[in-house]
């Protein structure tokens, strides 16, 4: 037998992609402004090299004072000059700022808009694999982490190597054996502040992690503050927060010890550098080898090494950080949908679409026990009821026919034509969908209602409303249909919200109508009245409802009983009454009470 | 950081509230001893920043240049002199350490207090002010507003004390060096003060331009990829792109305007010290030929005048940092002065070892709003041991029976007794431990049942076996893999609706309660849970005062008596077949039920 599987790997670590196939995601990026790169790293270049002058001037003036041969008019125009540098420097950085870390964030937006029309694609597997946690860290701190290390780290990394190549050049110049000893702490330095930088990273996302453990705990806290007082919970719960405040105070120790690490260890390298300079620099100028204005410049230049000493060490974390973003990026770029890649070919819709299921079987993932198994169905015009006990399959037969997941080939029809030969959307676009769980949009209710349907007409959407019985309480809502509703805007209730989404749905005027258990939050008389409704705006149409409720089945033309993925009877309310021992079962669960209501009542 | 998306547009607090800072300062003395611990260290610290350029000026002017010493004292004076360096190089290296870890550590044990003193303070107030604030801001009291003032903490202490004592303390050097020199770099002061305080408020307005971007991009992502099927269903997928990439630029439009913010304004103190240098060199270049500096001095102004502008920079960064956080912590401050409207009793009622559960409402008046009433002079007395259970439809006042029962909120007419002693007058812990409630939303813990079940009871597991064996439960702890071990909760096992109920009807009988209220969820539930639950109940009505807000017409069976409620008064009481037989409003309720979900 064909079987279906969604692959599902496991949470482990995306392995590492070739670097060029890392780097030909930045590539259009960097082609395409290459013009500003080029213009911001000159600019970047210029800046460090006017900043190696100025030492220079200092030394001129100080030597020309040492030697009591300069004048007050020559020291004028050094003065003048150094001013005249340092405004060339300020301009030229804001240009470099600008074109290259504004680069860094175009690539950025250009990433992130590619992951989202990326992500628009896939298919329900893949958003049961990743978890929206996931999905939006790489939105936000992966692409913060390549925005790094394409803005500030390109700058990094290209004025720390400049920069040091020619202060060292221009120290080697003064005094070879010098420079070097001078610079004896400094690949320490770099050595240390990439090492500590690793760990202050780890450690901050641990403080972060624990940060948002800290805002869980107090939001369940507040919105269940009636079950806290109810079971005078009051000190546990204090208690509760201590423990992890407690752990929280000690990560942000860890983080400090790092920090309060980083900084001095800067400053160490530089004064220690110092002293080699003042001890064996200071002895060179007492046996005359040195000038007094070599030793000043040395100092000046020594000053300019610790900043870009710091950067390598620092720039080698943040590429480090930024490639393993990038490859989660890849990993998720790459990644297929199962469904067939199938373009729209913008045939026209069918007008009494029918699906044929043949012998389908299906399960989520291969190790799992098939979710349908061996089903045959046909699902054209008319009503049909679905039921089962949860798990049955029920809502996975719903899913199937709209395409979230993959099928095998041949075994479910669309108008006669096998679905994997179809574009997904083109299947889509002939169901109304009505799910288990309402999905509401921070906007307002019309557009909420109108989702299908941008261009809906006002009419058209309080028609859709007054069928599925919300109209009134839309009405009743503070700013009615403009009313917001989702995180942000008013809190609807759980049968408000499916009776939205069956309005959403209704408003599509799709010919199949999918009610996946939609309309279990709504109670039994309004459920009933809508039902009323639908079966004559859908007459000749095809209806599908999935429900548990004897009530509403017994209205529909057909029901399905589903039992572990199979079909265990079908046929009328009646009929299964008779046959089915658990459609019987149900019934007489649902009947029972009232049943002895009768016997109690007389 | 994860934000949750709370964010208030705050306005800037003021610098200059004498009272918060009082208070922040009481918070702090439990810490004197480090406190004065850091200080010190602190001035040790910049001291030895400050002494590292005499040092190498000393050695310049001293041994270097003077020509006058013979070479072999000139070198020997280099060579203490640069130990004498080296040592304070080490000393200042560990005492910046040392000092960063007990100020961090100071601020952190602080910050923990003050979150743990504004919980336990929020966690006591009364309802109608969890009605009256939203959730969100609540949260952001307690975590955003408190790491805010965090961040005060450590810069004000840390970097602005310190700043501020070693700018201080280069003025100083500088105007013992050369006074009119000195006199010209102290115009640089209000100049970058001018700066920074532009600069804070032109970024602060950035910022939160950014952030509230960031928000809204973020909301619509989570928002996108968990509708991600319906936006599919429903063909959305172009105009889902074109919002995402609208929202996507605008953040973009906004890092930019940032970045053209920094470029102004992050090279102006870099191009203020390369001013100074100029000053120094023309002024003090003069000064030496005019021989009223040495050449070491301007070596040692120069290196000094670096140091200066550091500490400037330092403290234009914090200046906004130290805004935000004074108008947090005036938020913190103000919901810790806000009491509750449900007060303890001055003197509490002992509670006595037995309670009979004669519980009585009498002439009961209660409003959320002050306007609209929600319970008209209700009067209601359960006897001793009688099970009653409460009908009516949405808004008829059952909930709230509940709600002052528990005394979410006080009555504002009329009182209620439990075996005749008024509930006010009862410690509101001894009063929730009397009455045991079983309310339709559950509150889970991560960790096991039996952690979740027994809470703060202080049951034994063994006890806790013994009820639920009693009461029928073990068959649902028994379904579970793993038993009362099983971990429930984020991450754990996860429970259905109907285990979520049992789960709080075997917290609620842990706490043998005198009085049992059940608020019966509405949503339907699975076959056997509901079979476990109904013989559950059953057994606990037995020899128990209980109040049901009831759904299930099989609970409603069991009650000893019915009570119907409307419009927040009582319309009918009695048994099931009176009122059926009287066929007024219950049996009007009964009918509509069979009509609508049972009939035929």
């Amino acid at each position: 037998m064909e079987t279906t599987s969604l692959d599902r790997p496991g949470p482990a670590r995306p392995t590492r992609a070739g670097l060029s196939q890392l780097l030909n995601l930045l590539r259009p990026s960097f082609t395409r402004h290459r013009l500003r790169l080029a213009v911001g790293l000159t600019a970047l270049l210029v800046v460090d090299f006017l900043q190696l002058i100025i030492p220079r001037i200092i030394k001129h003036g100080v030597d020309g004072l040492a030697a009591l041969t300069i004048s007050r008019d020559d020291l004028l125009r050094l003065a003048v000059l150094v001013i005249a540098i340092a405004l060339a420097v300020a301009g030229l950085r804001f240009v470099w700022r600008y074109l290259i870390i504004g680069f860094s964030r175009l690539l950025e937006e250009s990433l992130r808009n590619r992951i989202f029309s990326h992500l628009l694609k896939m298919d329900a597997p893949f958003f049961e694999r990743h978890t929206p946690g996931d999905l939006m860290a790489h939105s936000s701190n992966d692409l913060a982490a390549v925005q790094m290390a394409c803005g500030m780290g390109v700058v990094a990394a290209a004025d720390a190597l400049v920069m040091s190549v020619a202060t060292i050049i221009f120290m080697l110049h003064i005094h070879v054996e010098l420079t070097l000893l001078a610079l004896l702490p400094m690949p320490f330095l770099a050595w240390f502040t990439r090492i500590l930088a690793g760990r202050l990273h780890h450690r901050f996302t641990t403080v972060q992690e624990q940060f948002s453990l800290l805002t869980e705990f107090s939001r369940s806290a507040v919105i269940s503050i009636r079950l806290i007082k109810a079971y005078t919970m009051e000190r546990f719960q204090t208690a509760q927060l201590d423990r992890l405040g407690r752990q929280y105070v000690k990560s942000n120790i860890a983080v400090a010890v790092i920090q309060g690490l980083i900084s001095p260890i800067a400053t160490l390298a530089g004064n220690l550098g110092m002293l080699i300079i003042l001890f064996v620099g200071g002895r060179l100028v007492i046996t005359g080898v040195l000038t007094m204005g070599d030793f000043v410049a040395f100092i000046s230049y020594l000053a300019m090494l610790v900043w870009p000493m710091m950067a390598i060490g620092w720039v080698a974390n943040i590429v480090q950080r930024g490639l393993t973003s990038l490859n989660r990026i890849h990993h998720l770029l790459i990644s297929q949908s199962a469904l067939p890649d199938i373009a729209d070919s913008g045939e026209p819709p069918l007008v009494r679409p029918s699906f044929s299921l043949r012998n389908l079987t299906f399960r989520y993932a291969p190790d799992l026990p098939p979710a349908l198994d061996a089903i045959d169905l046909e699902i054209g015009p008319g009503i049909h009821g679905i039921t089962g006990r949860t798990g049955s399959g029920k809502s996975t037969l719903c899913r199937l026919l709209a395409r979230l997941y993959p099928v095998p080939d041949g075994r479910v029809l669309f108008g006669d034509r096998d679905v994997n030969t179809l574009a997904p959307a083109f299947v889509r676009s002939h169901i109304a969908y009505v799910g288990q769980e309402p999905i509401l949009f921070s906007d307002t209710v019309a557009a909420n209602i109108a989702l299908g349907r941008p261009e809906a007409t006002e009419e058209e959407i309080v028609e859709a409303a007054r069928s599925a019985a919300i109209d009134d309480e839309i009405r009743d809502l503070p700013d009615g249909y403009a009313t917001l509703v989702g995180e942000r805007g008013v809190k609807l209730s759980g049968g408000q919200r499916q009776r939205l989404a069956l309005a959403r749905a209704l408003l599509c005027n799709r010919p199949v109508l999918v009610i996946d258990d939609g309309l279990s939050a709504v109670d039994v008389a309004t459920e009933h009245e809508v039902f009323a409704g639908l079966r004559q705006r859908f007459a000749g149409r095809t209806v599908l409802i999935v429900s548990n409720r004897i009530k509403m089945l017994s209205l529909t033309d057909r029901i399905v009983v589903l039992d572990e993925g199979r079909i265990v009877c079908a046929g009328g309310h009646d009929e299964l009454l008779a046959a089915s021992t658990l459609y019987r079962s149900m019934y007489d669960k649902q009947m029972r009470p009232q049943a002895d209501e009768k016997g109690a009542a007389g | 950081m994860k934000d949750f998306g709370y964010d208030e547009d705050g306005r800037a607090g003021s610098l200059s509230d004498i009272r918060i800072w009082g208070r922040i300062l009481r918070y702090s003395t439990r810490h004197w001893p480090a406190l004065t611990g850091a200080v010190l260290l602190s001035f040790f610290v910049t001291g030895g920043t400050l002494a590292l350029p005499a040092l190498l000026q000393r050695g310049i002017d001293g041994y270097i240049t003077a020509t006058d010493l013979d070479g072999a004292a000139r070198l020997a004076g280099l060579g203490t002199t640069s130990l004498w360096y080296g040592l304070l190089v080490i000393l200042v290296f560990a005492t910046t350490f040392v000092q960063t870890i007990v100020l961090e550590w100071i601020g952190q044990s602080i910050m923990h207090r003050i979150r743990q003193d504004l919980f336990a303070h929020v966690l006591r107030l009364d309802l109608q002010f969890f009605n009256d604030h939203p959730t969100g801001r609540l949260v952001t009291r307690l975590t955003n507003d408190i790491q805010n003032m965090y961040e005060m903490f450590t810069s004000v202490m840390v970097t602005l004390f310190n700043e501020m004592v070693r700018l201080l303390g280069i003025l100083v050097l500088l105007f013992l060096m050369n006074v009119e020199l000195a006199l010209l770099m102290t115009i640089f002061v209000p100049l970058s003060a001018l700066i920074t305080i532009l600069f804070a408020r032109l970024a602060r307005a950035c910022f939160r331009a950014i952030r509230h971007q960031l928000v809204r991009l973020n909301s619509f992502l989570q928002e996108a990829i968990s509708g991600m099927s319906i936006l599919q269903l429903f063909g959305r997928e172009g105009k889902s792109r074109r919002e995402f990439e609208d929202l996507s630029h605008g953040y973009l439009q906004r890092t930019l305007s940032l970045i053209r913010l920094f470029g102004t304004f992050m090279p102006m103190t870099e191009f203020m010290s390369s001013l100074a240098t100029a000053l120094i060199l023309w002024y003090g270049g003069g000064e030496i030929i005019r021989s009223r500096l040495t050449l070491g001095e301007l070596v040692a102004f120069i290196s000094y005048m670096r140091l200066f502008f550091q500490p400037l920079r330092e403290l234009s960064q914090k200046y906004s940092i130290v805004q935000s956080a004074m108008a947090s912590a005036e938020r913190i401050f103000q919901l810790l002065d806000t009491g509750s409207r449900i007060a303890e009793p001055d003197q509490p009622i002992a509670r006595p070892a037995a309670i009979r559960g004669e519980l009585r409402f009498d002439k009961v008046r209660f409003s959320y709003d002050q306007h609209q009433p929600v319970l008209h002079d209700l009067s209601l007395t359960l006897r001793p041991g009688q099970a009653v259970a409460l009908v009516g439809t949405t808004g008829s006042g059952k909930t709230t029976l509940v709600n002052l029962l528990l005394r979410f909120y006080e009555p504002q007419a009329g009182a209620i007794t439990i075996d005749g002693m008024n509930i006010a007058r009862l410690a509101l812990a001894d009063l929730r431990t009397i009455v045991g409630v079983v309310l339709q939303d559950v509150l889970i813990l991560q960790d096991s049942l039996l952690a979740n079940i027994v809470m703060n009871s202080g049951r034994s597991r063994q006890e806790v076996e013994e009820i639920l064996a009693r009461t029928g439960m073990a068959r649902f702890v028994g379904r579970l893999p793993r038993g009362l071990d099983t971990l429930i909760g984020e991450g754990g096992h996860e429970l259905s609706s109907g285990e979520k109920q049992l789960l709080a009807f075997a917290r609620v009988l842990c706490r043998a309660p005198a009085i049992l209220v059940l608020d019966e969820a509405t949503a339907a539930i699975d076959t056997e849970s509901e079979n476990i639950l109904e013989e559950a109940i059953a057994d606990s009505f037995r020899g128990r005062t209980s109040l049901v807000i009831a759904h299930r017409l099989s609970t409603i069976r069991r009650a000893d008596h019915i009570i119907a409620m409307r419009h927040g008064r009582i319309v009918e009481q009695g048994s099931h077949d009176e009122l059926m037989a009287a066929g007024g409003y219950y049996a009007d309720l009964v009918a509509m039920d069979r009509h609508n979900g049972n009939g035929e």
